[in-house]
């Protein structure tokens, strides 16, 4: 997967994490740095609204954009059970 | 300063519209402390972390930089603070089994649900209050700062409905 990493290292971790869990980034935007995918995008998603969730590129705190990002992978994996890596629990 | 972690749910005035522009808009009025979802068509939500002095501040902060980003959005609902069982289990910290024996064992104090239906619908606040006074349980005070003033938002916006209803002038604002 030749994907252009982001620039905020915690950031790119986060969305590492996703990718691992299914989900599919897309680069493009201008304040926003791309969108993350639900893998479950469909009537029987968990995530509603976060099922589509837009990354910025300079976020005002990247730890805490970070923790976001996790934090909405495992809200939808964990309802379905499927975690696999322990990630981190709001 | 205190991080507060809340989510503003609104809906959009043209659910056509391309979400694209709504996320500029809100990146320039000072929603880039929020993660942004628009996966349900016609709705929008962020999920906040944001740096205040109070949760009240916060929140109301958020909802004027999201009212001046997209003037027509229409608050749907600020979360957390309708939660069912299981919800509140995976705050306290509980399994959902634990927690509802500790309900069941004391009825006679547990909060009032707001609907009494499958799920059964708390406010959180009135749940952590609960855990904090009647069992003696250590709860995150950010945390029930923010279910507080959700709570007294999610109320608010229900009570404008009613006709001839007057707010308390700090809920009002909020409205504006």
């Amino acid at each position: 997967m030749a994907r252009k990493p982001h620039p905020k290292a915690e950031i790119e971790a986060a969305l590492k994490y996703a990718e691992e869990q299914g989900w599919r980034i897309d680069i493009g935007g201008s304040h926003a740095w791309g969108k993350m995918y639900c893998p479950y995008n469909d009537g029987s998603c968990r995530c509603g609204e976060f099922c589509i969730a837009s990354i910025w590129s300079t976020p005002r705190n990247a730890e805490n954009h970070a923790r976001q990002i996790r934090r909405v992978v495992n809200n939808c994996t964990s309802h379905r059970g499927r975690i696999h890596a322990p990630g981190e629990k709001s | 300063m205190t991080d507060y972690e809340f989510t503003l749910k609104f809906s959009l005035p043209n659910p056509e519209a391309e979400p694209d522009q709504y996320i500029e808009a809100l990146a320039a009025a000072g929603c880039d402390d929020a993660l942004i979802g628009i996966g349900q068509s016609g709705r929008i939500a962020l999920d906040f972390t944001r740096t205040a002095g109070s949760a009240f501040g916060a929140i109301s902060s958020a909802l004027r930089d999201v009212r001046r980003a997209i003037p027509k959005a229409v608050l749907v609902e600020a979360s957390p603070d309708f939660v069912g069982l299981t919800d509140v289990a995976d705050i306290a910290g509980f399994t959902r089994q634990n927690m509802r024996k500790l309900m069941i064992g004391n009825m006679s104090t547990f909060p009032v649900a707001v609907h009494e239906g499958k799920p059964a619908l708390w406010h959180l606040a009135t749940i952590l209050t609960w855990l904090n006074e009647q069992q003696q349980r250590a709860v995150d005070g950010a945390l029930l700062e923010v279910a507080t003033t959700n709570m007294a938002l999610n109320i608010a916006k229900e009570t404008r409905k009613l006709p001839g209803a007057i707010l308390p002038k700090k809920l009002a604002s909020l409205f504006a």
